[in-house]
C-alpha cells in the first residue's frame, strides 16, 4: 500500500516535469522571435542585452532551461512582458476569481444534476420523463459553453435587463478582498455561475441516471421494497450507491472546470486565469501564458492524484491490482 | 495449397465488410441514435454541396444601389439571414461553415482514430515493456489540459486549419488509445488467437484478421465521438479568435459578432451558427448515447 502511494506520487511529479518541459520547448522553438515585442528595433545593443538578461533570455537553450527550472523550484515564474510585473502578482487574484466561479458552479451542477438524474433514473422505463430527460440532457451536453453564455446574455442581460453583461463589478466599487462581499459582485457573478452550472449539469444527470438504472434491478433493492419502505426512500437507496463514482468524478472535473471555464470567462469578461491565458497568448506575453498553462496542468495532475488516493481509500483492492499491473 | 489463402482472404473480406456496416445497422435500432444519424447525414449533404448552395461568396461585402455598405441588415429577400457588420451575407457564411465543420471534424477524427487504434493495438497486443512505455506516455498526455493546450499550441504555430487539425489529433488520441487497448487485452486472450499463433500465423496476420475486426465497433464509436470533440474544439478556438482567418467557421462568425459588439442587436447573425453547432454536436452525442444503451446490458430494458 505504501509502495503504491510513493510510486503514485513520484509518477505525478514526473508528469509535471515532462509537461513543463514540453511547454518550455514549445515556447522557445516557435517561428516568431520572443523578444520582438519586448525589445524595440532601434534600441542600443547594450540596453537590449540588459533587457534580455532581465527576462532570462540569454545563453543557450540549455542554460535557459536550467535557469527556468531553478526559478520554478523556488516558485518564481518570472516577469510578465505585458504588465512588467512578477507573473505571480498578476495571476494570484485571477486564480481567486476563477475559483469563485469554478467551485460553486461545479458543486451546484453536480448536486442539481445528480438530483435530476435520480428522478430520471427512477422514472418508468421508456416513459415520457425518461425519454425527455435523456434527450434534453444530451442536447445540453452537446451545447458549447460559449453558446450557453451567449444565450444567457441575450435573454437575461439584453432582453430582460436583469443582470450586467460583463465584468466583476463597477469601477467605483470596493477594492481588495472587500469587493467579494458586495451585492454588486453577486449580481455580476450570477450569469457566469449559471453558465458553469449548466456546463456540469447534463453530465452528472446522465451519470447518475445510468447508476440508478443499473442498481434498480439489484436484489437488495427488492429487499428494501419488501420491507415496506416508501418508494422515494427505495429510490434513495439506489441513488446513494451511485454517488461513489460521482464523488471520484469531482476531482478530475475540478481541473477540467478551470480549463473549460476559459470560454465562459471570455464571454462574460470575467477576470480569471483562463481569460488571461487567451489574452497572454494573443499579446505574446510568454512568461504569463506559460505560467497560466503550467498551473492548469498542475491542477489536473493533483486532482488525478487526489481522485486516485480517495478511490484507494474507499476501495483498497484498487491499490493491489494497480501495484501488480503497474 | 495455393488456393486456400485467397479463399480465406475473401471470406475475411466479406466478414470485414459485414462488420463495417454492422455498427450502423445496430445503431439504427435505437430511436435517439437514429435521429442522430439522420441529422448528421443531412448536415453532411449540405457540407458537400455548400459551394452550390451559398448565394454569395462568404466574404463579399454587399453594397446597396446607392453604393453604400449594407451593414447589419435584418433578414430580407436578398439576404435570407441578413448581413454582418461588414456587409457579408450571413446565410452564405452559415452554409460554408457546414463545410469547414465537416472537413475539420472528419479529417481530425480519422487521424485520431488511426493514432489511437495503432497505439491501443500495439500496447494491448504486445504487452510487456512496450505496453508500459506507451501507457506512461498516455498518462503524461492525459495530464495536458485540453483547451489551454490547444490555445497555446495554435497561438504559437499560427492559426490555420492544418494546425488546428494537428493539435486536435495530438490531444484526443490519448483517451481512445486507452479504451482500445483494454478491448484488445480481452480479445488477445481468446482461444482462437492462441490457436492461430500456435498454427504459425504472424503477429501482423493475427492483428489484421482477428484483433482489428473485433475491436472495430469500439474504434468506430471513438471516431464518431472524435468528430464531435474536433468540431467543438475548432469552434471554441475560432470563438476565442484563434481560428483560420481565411475560412468561414461557425465559431469564427460568433467571434466576429462578439468582438464587433453585435451580440445584443444582430440575432439573425448570432442565432444561426449557434443552432447549427448545437444540432450537429448533439446529433453525434445522441449516436454515442444510443451505442451505450445498446451495449451496456444492465441499461437495457427488460
Amino acid at each position: 500500500m505504501r509502495a503504491y502511494l510513493i510510486s503514485r506520487n513520484v509518477q505525478s511529479l514526473f508528469v509535471v516535469f515532462v509537461v513543463t518541459s514540453i511547454m518550455f520547448v514549445m515556447f522557445r522553438i516557435m517561428p516568431s522571435d520572443p523578444t520582438a515585442m519586448l525589445v524595440d528595433r532601434g534600441m542600443p545593443e547594450e540596453a537590449r542585452q540588459a533587457l534580455l538578461e532581465k527576462w532570462g533570455l540569454t545563453g543557450t537553450l540549455w542554460d535557459q532551461y536550467l535557469r527556468y527550472f531553478g526559478n520554478l523550484a523556488v516558485g518564481d515564474f518570472g516577469e510578465s512582458f505585458f504588465y512588467r510585473q512578477p507573473v505571480w502578482d498578476v495571476l494570484l487574484p485571477l486564480i481567486v476569481n476563477s475559483l469563485i466561479l469554478a467551485i460553486p458552479g461545479l458543486l451546484l451542477g453536480a448536486l442539481i444534476g445528480a438530483g435530476l438524474g435520480m428522478v430520471v433514473g427512477w422514472s418508468k422505463r421508456g416513459g415520457r420523463i425518461e425519454n425527455i430527460g435523456i434527450f434534453v440532457a444530451t442536447i445540453a451536453r452537446g451545447t458549447p459553453s460559449f453558446i450557453v453564455g451567449i444565450a444567457l446574455l441575450a435573454v437575461f442581460s439584453s432582453w430582460l435587463g436583469w443582470f450586467p453583461a460583463f465584468g466583476m463589478g463597477d469601477p467605483g466599487d470596493a477594492a481588495g478582498s472587500q469587493r467579494y462581499f458586495t451585492f454588486e459582485f453577486l449580481h455580476h457573478l450570477f450569469l457566469p455561475l449559471l453558465a458553469v452550472i449548466i456546463f456540469f449539469l447534463p453530465e452528472n444527470l446522465l451519470l447518475m441516471r445510468s447508476g440508478v438504472v443499473e442498481s434498480r434491478t439489484e436484489d437488495y433493492i427488492e429487499l428494501v421494497r419488501a420491507k415496506g419502505v416508501s418508494e422515494p426512500r427505495v429510490a434513495w437507496h439506489a441513488g446513494r450507491n451511485s454517488l461513489l463514482p460521482l464523488v471520484t468524478w469531482l476531482f478530475p472535473a475540478l481541473a477540467e472546470t478551470v480549463a473549460g471555464l476559459i470560454v465562459i470567462e471570455i464571454v462574460f469578461a470575467w477576470p480569471g486565469v483562463g481569460r488571461e491565458l487567451v489574452l497572454a497568448v494573443t499579446r505574446q506575453d510568454y512568461p504569463l501564458a506559460q505560467a497560466a498553462f503550467i498551473l492548469m496542468a498542475l491542477l489536473i495532475v493533483l486532482s488525478n492524484l487526489a481522485a486516485d488516493l480517495t478511490y484507494t481509500k474507499l476501495d483498497p483492492r484498487v491499490a493491489y491490482s494497480r501495484a501488480k499491473h503497474g | 495449397m495455393a488456393k486456400t489463402p485467397t479463399l480465406t482472404n475473401k471470406a475475411a473480406n466479406v466478414g470485414l465488410r459485414h462488420r463495417m456496416l454492422n455498427p450502423v445497422a445496430m445503431l439504427w435500432q435505437d430511436g435517439s441514435a437514429r435521429i442522430g444519424m439522420i441529422v448528421f447525414f443531412l448536415f453532411a449533404v449540405v457540407a458537400i454541396f455548400a459551394p452550390y448552395l451559398a448565394p454569395y461568396p462568404p466574404f463579399e461585402s454587399s453594397l446597396s444601389e446607392a453604393g453604400r455598405l449594407r451593414r447589419l441588415e435584418p433578414p430580407s429577400i436578398d439576404h435570407w439571414l441578413g448581413t454582418t457588420t461588414f456587409g457579408h451575407d450571413v446565410f452564405s457564411q452559415l452554409i460554408m461553415g457546414f463545410r469547414l465543420a465537416f472537413v475539420v471534424g472528419v479529417v481530425a477524427a480519422l487521424a485520431v482514430g488511426f493514432v489511437s487504434t495503432l497505439i491501443g493495438i500495439i500496447s494491448g497486443y504486445f504487452g510487456g515493456v512496450i505496453d508500459d512505455l506507451l501507457m506512461r506516455l498516455t498518462d503524461v498526455a492525459l495530464s495536458i489540459p485540453t483547451l489551454p493546450f490547444a490555445i497555446v499550441a495554435v497561438g504559437l504555430l499560427g492559426p490555420s486549419i492544418e494546425n488546428i487539425i494537428l493539435v486536435i489529433t495530438v490531444l484526443f488520441w490519448r483517451n481512445g488509445a486507452r479504451i482500445i487497448r483494454s478491448t484488445v487485452l480481452t480479445e488477445r486472450e481468446k482461444i482462437y488467437v492462441k490457436w492461430a499463433r500456435t498454427a504459425g500465423a504472424s503477429h501482423f496476420h493475427i492483428i489484421i484478421n482477428h484483433i482489428l475486426p473485433n475491436v472495430f465497433r469500439i474504434v468506430f464509436l471513438w471516431i464518431t465521438m472524435s468528430v464531435a470533440f474536433a468540431i467543438l474544439t475548432e469552434a471554441s478556438l475560432s470563438f476565442l479568435g484563434l481560428g483560420d482567418p481565411t475560412a468561414v467557421s461557425w465559431g469564427q462568425m460568433l467571434n466576429t459578432a462578439f468582438v464587433s459588439g453585435s451580440l445584443r442587436t444582430a440575432w439573425w447573425w448570432v442565432a444561426p451558427p449557434s443552432i447549427a453547432l448545437v444540432v450537429l454536436i448533439s446529433s453525434i452525442y445522441l449516436i454515442g448515447r444510443g451505442y451505450e444503451e445498446l451495449n451496456n446490458p444492465r441499461l437495457r430494458r427488460r
